[in-house]
């Protein structure tokens, strides 16, 4: 094996890992705020702004992500409304463009997942909330929100991870991040093996990282679940 | 000036579909009443209880608190509380424990009791907490405040609920079926406690099948069949020679 | 053709998943290992990646095979293998989670039973785990297909023309890239909203044998 060979791919290929994770901490952020809205809009009992959350959540889980993202950068571009317009200059970048579909695509699968919390809250955790006089905001947030994101957490931690290997489609959309790097390096050696390896290292030690404080989160959301603590403190 | 009553019910009526569950109830307690409401098992009193503080809205009546009248209005063809806030400052003066003690599980003991009076009743903390170890070690677990609910017995949590609904500081406290949920063995702990609350004067509406307690801890008992008050007086009266036929016949099922 | 590939990759990956899903179950340490390997490897790297090993790498290695074999110069591996290859590699890591947990799933004492009337070991395996596996595998098995129906748009950067990469073409040359994509987006709406519906039917004939309840697992 090609020590150095290997080595230099790694530099090369961790010097695009920036890129990597800008686009994967600034669509899960955004689109993890875009989830609650969807979500809200979902549950909220308004039947229009149920029935657009329904749409929105079944066109982005229901067509690729790489479809959106050519949407996003090559559609939005052929009109003069949009050229023209006052974020063009924003939208003209690859890497918005990246930002923008990926966010757009994980708030459709988040939403269903939160969703799925919240139905899985007890009804009568909810009932004894509304019985001190709890409603509204103050409900969901007090109690609904804090036992449906325990219940949601496993399914979207997964979401997470999936999103971090969907960075790897804006080097589609020319943003040199990991994958686009790395797929530069293997047309120019042709050294397939060597290259998917470091690349693959990265990846697997990324989602390690993100599984890992997602685990630990819940080990702390968890505590009511667990065996009674050895000594009660007074 | 005759004196407001704590709590004032007048014909409610209540329908599920084409079956009617309450067909007219009136009921009132006054400060310090202990009221047992007795009945078989589908005569409408836990649907009667949740009506009080509107978990279910009737079809038709009042419900008055201290001489407030919760105001409905008719929307949609269905009655609807005309608005959520008074709702809530209703609830919020009527406690109300639940026969499967419905703790918030994912929040600690002591979480659970300060939780409305720290974000419903918007009262300072430190304060909330004290008050709280008080009514726990008053329930008898105030060693258990750090424990999650997951953890105690099925009396204690039983217990918890009950400081949870004191710690609001209720003009009325309602207990739906409290000991139902429970192994026969951890009964006794929980009407301990309902005695002795009831013994400093609280006004209580208890919906229950334990005789004992309606016959020796409350003032007056309320026997509903069939989605009526069938009858109502002193557990004297009640129990005595005077009691109506139905209610001879319902206790008689406890006795055999 | 997006159909073809998917089908293609999915009969690729439930091979694999089940020789996977075999290892990790057998207790052997070795085989549980590289059956570990396997799946968090296919599963935490970027499909796109696999699909570029596969491209670039399978081509490779057939060039060198053709070199052996006398033959001079570049064999590119055709994309329609190397496109079916690479998402049914990939699919078949999340099978083979997907045959674990319905194998676990079968009770316990639905085998001891089994074997209590004198099953052998295969008649158990055929009459006994195969039809609840299948069962407890298909809500699984549906999302994966859901999940290759749309990794393989991501075979299109191997030059397959399949309808992610028709759209590109299309839209490419007549510069309606908004029209086309749209067109495309919605074929794929279609694709995985019917394959939705055949899987929840299949599912209802499926548990016709549990209660209602269990049935929403």
């Amino acid at each position: 094996m090609d020590i150095e060979f290997l080595s230099s791919t790694m530099v090369t290929l961790l010097k695009a890992l920036p890129v990597t994770l800008a686009l994967f901490a600034l669509s899960v952020s955004i689109g993890c705020v875009l989830a609650l809205v969807i979500v809200w809009m979902r549950v909220g009992g308004n039947r229009y702004l149920a029935g657009f959350a329904k749409g929105y959540i079944f066109v982005f889980r229901g067509s690729p992500l790489l479809i959106q993202m050519f949407l996003v950068f090559y559609g939005l571009a052929q009109f003069d409304f949009i050229r023209n317009g006052p974020l063009w200059p924003l939208l003209r970048e690859p890497f918005v463009c990246a930002v923008l579909s990926l966010a757009l695509c994980t708030a459709g699968y988040s939403a269903e997942i939160f969703r799925g919390g919240i139905r899985s809250v007890p009804p009568r955790e909810i009932e004894a909330a509304r019985a001190i006089g709890m409603s509204g905001f103050l409900l969901v947030r007090r109690i609904i929100a804090p036992i449906a994101l325990r219940f949601a957490l496993p399914a979207y931690s997964t979401e997470v991870v999936l999103m971090m290997k969907s960075t790897s489609l804006a080097s589609l959309v020319t943003v040199w991040e990991v994958t686009g790097v790395a797929q530069r390096l293997i047309s120019h050696t042709y050294r397939t093996m060597e290259v998917f390896l470091c690349a693959a290292i990265i990846y697997l030690v990324l989602n390690f990282i993100v599984l890992q404080a997602m685990a630990l989160l819940e080990h702390f959301l968890s505590r009511h679940l667990r065996a009674a603590p050895p000594a009660a403190k007074a | 000036m005759p004196e407001v009553p704590r709590l004032s019910v007048r014909d409610i009526r209540k329908s599920f579909g084409a079956h009617e569950v309450l067909r007219g109830i009136s009921l009132e307690a006054r400060d310090g009443d202990v009221i047992s409401v007795l009945g078989a098992s589908g005569s409408g009193k836990s649907t009667f209880l949740r009506c009080i503080n509107l978990l279910e809205v009737a079809d038709s009546g009042e419900v008055w608190v201290d001489g407030e009248q919760i105001r409905m209005v008719q929307k949609g063809g269905r009655n609807r509380p005309a608005s959520q806030k008074q709702v809530d400052h209703i609830r919020a003066e009527l406690g109300m424990v639940f026969q499967s003690f419905n703790l918030w599980s994912h929040m600690t003991i002591l979480q659970n009791v300060i939780e409305g009076p720290v974000h419903v009743l918007k009262r300072p903390r430190a304060e909330c907490v004290e008050e709280a170890h008080a009514l726990l070690k008053k329930v008898g677990i105030g060693d258990k405040a750090n424990a999650y609910p997951a953890h105690l017995s099925g009396g204690q949590q039983q217990r918890a609920a009950i400081a949870r609904a004191l710690a609001m500081k209720p003009k009325l406290m309602l207990f739906d079926e409290p000991t139902s949920a429970l192994d026969p063995e951890l009964v006794g702990e929980v009407l301990r406690v309902m005695r002795a609350l009831a013994e400093e004067g609280t006004t209580m509406l208890v919906v229950t099948h334990e005789m004992g307690f309606a016959r020796n801890v409350s003032n007056r008992v309320a026997f509903m069949r069939e989605g009526l008050v069938d009858s109502m007086g002193s557990p004297q009266e009640m129990f005595g020679a005077g009691a109506s036929p139905a209610f001879r016949q319902f206790i008689g099922h406890f006795q055999a | 053709m997006t159909l073809a590939v998917t089908a293609v990759a999915l009969l690729i990956g439930a091979v694999l998943g089940a020789i996977v899903a075999a290892a990790k179950l057998s207790g052997n340490r070795v085989l549980v290992f590289l059956g570990s390997v396997y799946t968090t490897i296919f599963r935490g790297v970027p499909e796109l990646l696999i699909i570029y090993l596969i491209y670039f790498g399978g081509s490779s290695a057939v060039t060198a095979i053709g070199q052996a074999m006398g033959y001079e110069g570049f064999l590119g591996l055709p994309s329609f293998a190397a496109g079916a290859l690479a998402v049914g590699i990939i699919s078949g890591s999340y099978q083979a989670e997907v045959f674990r947990g319905a194998y676990l799933a079968v009770a316990r004492g639905e085998l001891e039973a089994a074997s209590a009337i004198g099953m052998s070991r295969g008649l158990r395996f055929r009459r006994i785990i195969m039809p609840q596996v299948l069962r407890y595998a298909l809500p699984g098995f549906g999302n994966v297909w859901q999940l290759s129906l749309k990794d393989s748009a991501l075979i299109s950067v191997t030059g397959l023309a399949e309808l992610m990469r028709t759209s590109q073409v299309a839209a490419g040359s007549t510069r309606q890239y908004f029209l086309f994509f749209i067109v495309g987006g919605a074929l794929y709406l279609i694709l995985t909203s019917l394959s939705d519906q055949v899987f929840n039917r299949a599912e209802r004939r499926a548990n016709r044998s549990m209660p209602s309840a269990m049935g929403q697992v």
